[in-house]
């Protein structure tokens, strides 16, 4: 166990930290903590069969946070990442009967939706709105932060804890602070090599706990 | 018909992860939608970045959120847009298809372009189109360039590029690719500046297709 450490993860879940239940409405197809993926895929098959409002709602409910807080790990003000975390529900619910359950969990075509919502409703300047600047400069100097933010108690958070800190580190930037490879080389002052070889490295690591988590 | 020419792994992380911009990653998705292999490792980065997200503290919403979706719900979504790539192009993300069918224009005898998007910073995304036969005048990049064929093919160097195939091309390649003499090549282009001529020709192409 290394250090990006449990312990931290219960302490430094920082500003965004979920004081208040994230699932107000929650119905029967999510339990409170850490739901299976099989469930969700279930709601977004219901969405597009039948217009299911409360396989919505349950969409809604474990995501919506999710996908702000995933939105303002990558520097965006929190009124910004609260209207494309809406944006990107509102895609799931309209996009529903292109989703294949076979191919993948919820969790990663809601991934992608957010992933290429960011992307697409950036600024020219190829940001969308961040609370300042300094603060976007300085996220890449806590990497960590932003793992941190990880709930302990699911097996991925757990993994992540569990790699070394410098695949974590690389984990951390390309993940939630918008950074290519070269540019994760340029702020640890490494070679690209050694980036590539590290990330590869944690991802295979994760793969493997992904593996145990699939059903 | 298999692509024979692939992004790196490097950029299909950096697609997989959003570190790609927008113009970048158009370009990237025309080839996965052609390659079987390369959306495999992309599949792989983008299960971890949905599991990473699941496990992520969530940030608390505004009270009424929820009910502001579904309010918006309610409304009827707005139409699909329904315009299909041209039979003879691979699939290609309808923004591709929305610049071609609405801001096509010819920029010199045999050679139209189309412009996606602007931004960031010098960043340009682009289609064009060059007619059977023709050559692109000998030029080096500044920065770096990416390229998907989406119809027809050309040749750089040893290099045929057929539909689905890739290129990537920095300040250090300088090349003059050719269209083959088959028909029209028609290719989806980020490039991060504006081309470096290196010859006449060059100097008047690149006002024309400097968009
Ligand atoms: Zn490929």
């Amino acid at each position: 166990m290394n250090a990006i450490a449990i312990g931290a993860l219960s302490t430094t879940l920082g500003p965004h930290a979920p004081t208040r239940a994230a699932g107000r409405r929650m119905t029967s197809c999510a339990g409170s903590t850490g739901p299976d993926g099989a469930t969700f895929s279930g709601c977004i098959v219901r969405i597009a069969e039948r217009g299911d409002r409360d396989a919505f709602a349950c969409l809604f409910n474990h995501f919506a946070p999710r996908v702000k807080s995933y939105l303002i790990r990558l520097g965006a003000v929190p009124e910004a990442a609260e209207e494309l975390a809406q944006e990107t529900l509102l895609t799931v619910w309209r996009r529903a009967a292109a989703f294949d359950p076979a191919r993948a969990a919820a969790s990663t075509w809601i991934f992608t939706i957010a992933r290429n919502l960011r992307i697409d409703l950036a600024r020219r300047d190829g940001r969308v709105p961040t609370s300042d600047d300094s603060e976007l400069s300085e996220a890449p100097a806590r990497p960590d932060d932003a793992l941190s933010a990880l709930e302990n108690y699911t097996r991925i958070g757990i993994a992540v804890a569990s790699l070394p800190r410098e695949q974590a580190q690389v984990i951390s930037l390309a993940f939630f602070a918008d950074k290519a490879h070269s540019e994760i080389a340029g702020e640890l002052g490494l070679p690209l090599g050694t980036v590539k070889s590290r990330l590869r490295l944690a991802m295979a690591r994760l793969r493997g706990a992904l593996a145990e988590i699939a059903p | 018909m298999i692509p024979q020419h692939h992004p790196t792994e490097t950029l299909l992380v950096d697609y997989g992860t959003g570190a790609l911009d927008r113009n970048a990653r158009l370009v990237v998705a025309g080839h996965l939608g052609v390659c079987e292999s390369c959306r495999r490792v992309v599949a792989e980065i983008e299960e971890l970045g949905g599991a990473l997200l699941a496990a992520l503290a969530p940030a608390p919403l505004q009270p009424d959120a929820l009910d502001m979706a579904l309010a918006r719900i309610e409304r009827p979504a707005p139409v699909a847009i329904t315009s299909t790539a041209p039979n003879d192009w691979i699939a290609v993300p309808w923004e591709v298809i929305e610049a071609a069918r609405t801001r096509r224009r010819w920029a010199a005898p045999g050679v139209w372009v189309a412009p996606i998007a602007r931004g960031p910073g010098k960043a340009r995304g682009y289609l064009l189109g060059i007619a059977a036969g023709m050559g692109v005048p000998r030029h080096t990049h500044r920065g770096a360039e990416m390229i998907c064929v989406l119809k027809g093919a050309y040749r750089d160097g040893d290099a045929l590029h057929r539909p689905g195939d890739f290129a990537w091309n920095d300040e250090t390649v300088e090349h003059q690719p050719r269209i083959t003499s088959d028909g029209e090549c028609v290719c989806l282009v980020a490039a991060g500046g504006p081309l470096v001529p290196r010859d006449w020709m060059g100097r008047i192409f690149q006002p024309l297709v400097g968009i």
